[in-house]
């Protein structure tokens, strides 16, 4: 708890190796998992496991279903009408299809980034407090810590600390990504889902992110999809590639991208395709 | 190139492929032009309906037009005059009786009259001039009455020759036998003819009168019965002015302590009423000039300072618990620029002319707004007198002049005070806000108060808008935001053919059928209304409480299904326990029977003291909120659809429920739209007009009460404009109501769009 209350003092990157990396190695468990829209299957025997603390990088061409998959991991696909499943998926040893988990509290658990920034037309501090304020945090003190913490894990503390009252929506577009991960990690998640966060962004916005990304996963399990294989091989310990709606191969990220044992995979990083 | 007239060159093809045809360009010019002509007409159009409205409006506001038309030199002994209809040939009568008629034209003289009065002398003169009758007081207490009748002959040629003719009657004995007339005055009421005559009996004032009877026999002659000469006010201690109404009802005495007194005609003689002193208060209270207002219930006293105050007869409310029509004072008029030096009322209105300091104003009774200043002739005035129709006054200077003045006045009634102020009218108990624009008869004073318009106008949206929007708004919400999207498809199209209902169909559901429905089940409506609520919230917990299994039976978004038939089934037992509810709560005793009854209604009106309309504010809001609420719902319900739904997701995904997201971020996002929603659908209730037509009675009361009607400003014009008389005060007065439905609607749709504005600006999204 305090590791996460205490911002990292370095902003320099840090990196271990990912097998000596503590926790559990099958903490996103997903099993033979299929998924339809209707008629149409988006995906097909998906089975995989996310190790705690690490990031995730789902690439592919689109359409390949990445984005389905995580977004099947907080259950964001449920307000899509005529969705069916197969297999399942465990977080933590519990599936979160769960009849008495209630969606809200695996949302609660599993923060989300979208692809396009999507801050609320409030202030900067109501929108990086908005996940207490739905669990019912009333005390102020609390949410200004929370509001100073999260923002400065999400780097964007000393740009907004004089206009917290001010419209989120005068940020840049890059502040305003920054602004939306700050606001997904307020409530202190244990996953965060990344939904191609850079995709909208100039290369000095995405650098900044892509620095906040080694820094959150020592304290979040990171799920990342993302169209640019410079971005997954920069930030991503495992990756996992897709291809309609199949998972052709997942392995380690300097695996994938030096040694892939498949040939699409290699078709694909290798930009042959795509 | 040089062959190109032959056959196009290549080089001519890309050219041709670039260029613009001329067509193309007069299209596009001709089409902005067009475009902008629609768009500078629009704004010409609303420019130009306020201009009409003002143009319209203006007049009302404009003071009285008084200009002078010459003056007649007349014999310097000259104390009474009269004029005919047209004031071509006005008279004279000397202090002698003699009677001079000259031409108003050139004031060549057309006919001197004189009295055969043997040994008797003339003493007194008083003439009538809009009646043509001339009284002469004699130096023995009789009177001798004369009447000027102008003849119009007509001669081969047409041409109207005018030749008037004066005929006297047999003195009649009024006064005391002996005693020389001092003043001499005559009234005709309902029944007898009154003349009166004032005597000097060893420094006392003595006051005479007879009553002249006139019976008509069939065809033949009338035949006059004069009674016994009878003393009135014999306990005045002075007479100083004596006021006697053209009707001959009552008489006032003013004495020189300026004490007024006023007595009643009780049949036989006059009898005392009511004693009071207008100048109490005041360093001087004598009254320096006195006159009676058109309608014979009000005086307007001048005092020797320039005082001026107004008395008038109305119920008063006297210590044994009756209410009687006594004398009370109503209005402190404006100060005159020096001591009164007469006042004379108008015929046909309320106006009166006050001579004071040099000064001539033309003041309205009620208003009391100055309707025309000018300077007064310079020898002091014997006499004035207004023409019946207003539009013309002449006075009799004592310097031996005629003055004639001409009036252009279409509106004296009208003033800011009239339309907006509170207004102490003739015979009301106090100074109200009063809508009354015709009555029966002549003399009645038209009311054109607009604040009990206005009451109404913001009355009826307003409970209109209590009963729908929180439908309205509510539903707009579960639509874009709960419902499937299969229902809402159906659902919109379905309100948006609500809206189009034209609003006389509703008002005449509402007239006949709704109000008589709702009117002996009143209690069992508001159970049912009462009920909705909380069985909804009922339903809701119920089920939070099923196990997850049997939710999971039912999709997202059809969770209706199980609370339509809930709620129905609340209603409709709600609706069946009415009387029973009435019976225990709102049993009263029947005024009539004094049996105990169970009637909301009558334990209203006994309760509150208020009244109770079948036709009643509630009906109105409930039909009119119909109206409102397909319109408020189809844009809360657009702007609530339109909020990004990657704001949902953002919501959804941090965890927040689907009430939670909806309050905190859609409703937000989207409050311009609702607000503007809900301004449009104020803006349409207070332009409605068949429903309140129809719906509520259309009394222009100012009552918060809900089971009262109200008249607005929209209804008030649809109902009277086809009676109003074009151009006249009332027809104006209802032009002056629709600029100000104009201006207030202007005004509120203003608001809204800068409410809307702000709320755009604090909420956009990006």
């Amino acid at each position: 708890m305090s590791q996460i209350m205490n911002p990292p003092s370095s902003s320099r990157i840090k990196v271990r190796p990912a097998a000596e990396r503590e926790g559990r190695k099958d903490y996103i468990s997903i099993r033979d998992f299929g998924f339809w829209y209707g008629e149409k299957k988006a995906l097909d025997a998906i089975s995989l496991d996310i190790p705690e603390r690490q990031v995730v990088a789902f690439i592919g061409p689109s359409g390949c279903g990445k984005s389905t998959l995580l977004r099947n991991l907080n259950r964001m696909n449920d307000l899509v009408d005529g969705i069916r499943h197969e297999g399942d998926i465990t977080i933590n040893g519990r599936s979160i299809y769960d009849p008495g988990l209630e969606v809200i509290s695996l949302r609660r658990r599993v923060g989300m980034v979208f692809q396009k920034s999507n801050p609320f037309p409030k202030s900067i501090f109501e929108n990086v407090v908005y996940a207490l304020r739905v669990v019912g945090v009333r005390d102020r003190a609390v949410l200004e810590e929370a509001c100073e913490t999260s923002l400065r894990k999400a780097a964007l503390w000393d740009e907004v600390k004089d206009r917290l009252n001010d419209s989120a929506l005068g940020l840049s577009g890059g502040q305003m990504q920054r602004l939306c991960i700050a606001r997904a990690i307020a409530n202190r998640p244990e996953i965060l889902l990344m939904d191609e966060p850079c995709s909208a962004l100039d290369p000095i916005a995405t650098g900044k992110i892509e620095e906040l990304i080694h820094e959150l996963k020592e304290q979040f399990t990171i799920v990342i999809v993302t169209h640019s294989m410079q971005q997954a091989a920069r930030v991503s310990d495992r990756t996992a590639f897709f291809y309609l709606g199949k998972q052709i191969e997942y392995d380690t990220t300097e695996k994938i991208f030096m040694n892939p044992s498949q040939a699409q995979t290699e078709a694909y990083i290798s930009g042959r395709f795509g | 190139m040089e062959t190109s007239d032959k056959k196009p060159s290549l080089a001519a093809a890309p050219e041709a492929r670039f260029t613009v045809s001329p067509m193309t360009l007069a299209t596009d010019r001709w089409m902005g032009r067009l475009i902008r002509f629609g768009g500078v007409g629009v704004v010409l159009a609303v420019f130009g309906m306020l201009a009409f409205l003002i143009f319209q409006v203006f007049p009302l506001f404009t003071g009285a037009k008084v200009e002078p038309v010459g003056s007649l030199s007349v014999p310097a002994g000259a104390v009474a005059f009269g004029e005919d209809e047209y004031g071509d040939l006005p008279y004279v009568v000397l202090a002698d009786g003699k009677v001079i008629f000259q031409r108003a034209k050139d004031g060549s003289k057309v006919l001197e009259w004189a009295p055969a009065l043997a040994a008797r002398r003339v003493t007194a003169v008083r003439s009538y001039p809009r009646s043509g009758l001339v009284f002469l007081g004699l130096s023995d207490g009789a009177v001798q009455e004369l009447r000027v009748v102008y003849r119009s002959t007509f001669d081969a040629a047409g041409k109207r020759t005018v030749e008037p003719v004066v005929t006297a009657l047999e003195p009649l004995q009024v006064g005391k036998p002996g005693l020389p007339c001092v003043e001499v005055w005559n009234a005709k009421g309902a029944q007898a003819r009154l003349i009166l005559v004032r005597q000097e009996e060893a420094g006392r004032p003595l006051l005479t009168a007879v009553r002249l009877t006139e019976r008509k026999g069939l065809g033949g002659k009338a035949k006059v019965t004069v009674s016994a000469p009878f003393v009135v006010a014999a306990d005045a201690a002075s007479v100083d002015k004596v006021l006697l109404p053209s009707t001959a009802e009552s008489l006032i005495v003013i004495g020189k302590s300026g004490e007024v007194r006023t007595y009643a005609d009780d049949g036989a003689t006059f009898s005392f009423l009511q004693a009071f002193t207008p100048f109490k208060e005041s360093g001087d209270p004598a009254v320096a000039s006195a006159g009676m207002i058109f309608g014979n219930v009000s005086v307007v006293f001048v005092s020797r300072t320039g005082e001026q105050q107004v008395w008038s007869m109305y119920p008063q409310l006297q210590p044994d618990g009756k209410s009687l029509r006594r004398w009370g004072k109503i209005h402190d008029g404006e100060a005159l620029a020096g001591a009164g030096e007469g006042v004379y009322a108008a015929e046909g209105n309320k106006c009166y002319l006050a001579v004071a300091g040099g000064k001539l104003q033309i003041r309205n009774m009620t208003t009391g707004s100055l309707r025309w200043e000018g300077d007064a002739p310079s020898g002091s005035i014997r006499q004035l007198a207004f023409a019946g129709n207003y539009d013309r006054f002449t006075a009799l200077s004592a310097d031996g002049k005629l003055h004639r003045w001409s009036i252009v006045d279409h509106h004296p009634e009208s003033s800011w005070g009239a339309f907006f102020g509170k207004i102490w009218y003739e015979g009301a108990t106090g100074p109200a806000y009063t809508w009354q624009s015709s009555a029966g008869s002549d003399e009645f004073e038209a009311k054109y108060s607009l604040v009990p318009l206005f009451y109404g106008t913001v009355k009826g949206p307003f409970y209109a808008l209590l009963f729908a929007l929180p439908i309205a708004l509510t539903a707009a919400i579960y639509v874009s935001q709960f419902l499937r999207p299969e229902y809402r498809q159906v659902v919109k199209p379905v309100m948006e053919i609500m809206a189009s209902l034209p609003s006389v169909v509703l008002g005449f559901l509402a007239g006949l059928w709704l109000a008589p429905l709702v009117d002996p089940r009143l209690i069992s409506l508001f159970c049912a209304v009462g009920i909705l609520a909380p069985a909804a919230l009922f339903a809701g917990f119920l089920w939070s409480v099923l196990p997850q299994p049997v939710r999971r039976q039912v999709k997202p978004g059809m969770e209706f299904l199980w609370l339509l038939p809930f709620l129905a089934l609340c209603a409709f037992f709600a609706w069946k326990s009415g009387p029973a509810v009435e019976a225990a709560f709102f049993t009263v005793k029947d005024s009539a029977s004094g049996l105990p009854i169970a009637d909301f209604r009558e334990w209203w009106r006994q309760t509150t003291g208020a009244t109770y309309d079948s036709r009643n504010s509630l009906v109105v809001g409930f039909v009119m909120g119909f109206a409102v609420i397909p319109i408020v719902f189809t844009i809360a319900e657009d702007a609530l659809s339109n909020v990004p739904n990657s704001l949902v997701s953002g919501s959804l995904a941090l965890g927040a429920s689907r009430w939670q997201t909806v309050w905190s971020v859609v409703v937000p996002t989207a409050i311009s739209g609702i607000v503007s929603g809900v301004m449009i659908g104020f803006g349409r209730a207070i332009g409605e007009t068949m429903i309140v037509v129809m719906a509520t009675g259309n009394t222009a009361v100012m009552e918060s009460n809900p089971f009262s009607g109200m008249r607005t400003l929209s209804a008030n014009i649809a109902v009277e404009l086809p009676e109003a008389a074009s151009g006249h005060t009332h027809y104006r007065a209802l032009f002056l109501g629709a600029c100000c439905l104009f201006l207030l609607t202007f005004v509120i749709n203003t608001l809204a769009e800068v409410l809307r504005q702000r709320l755009r600006e604090r909420y956009k999204v990006v």
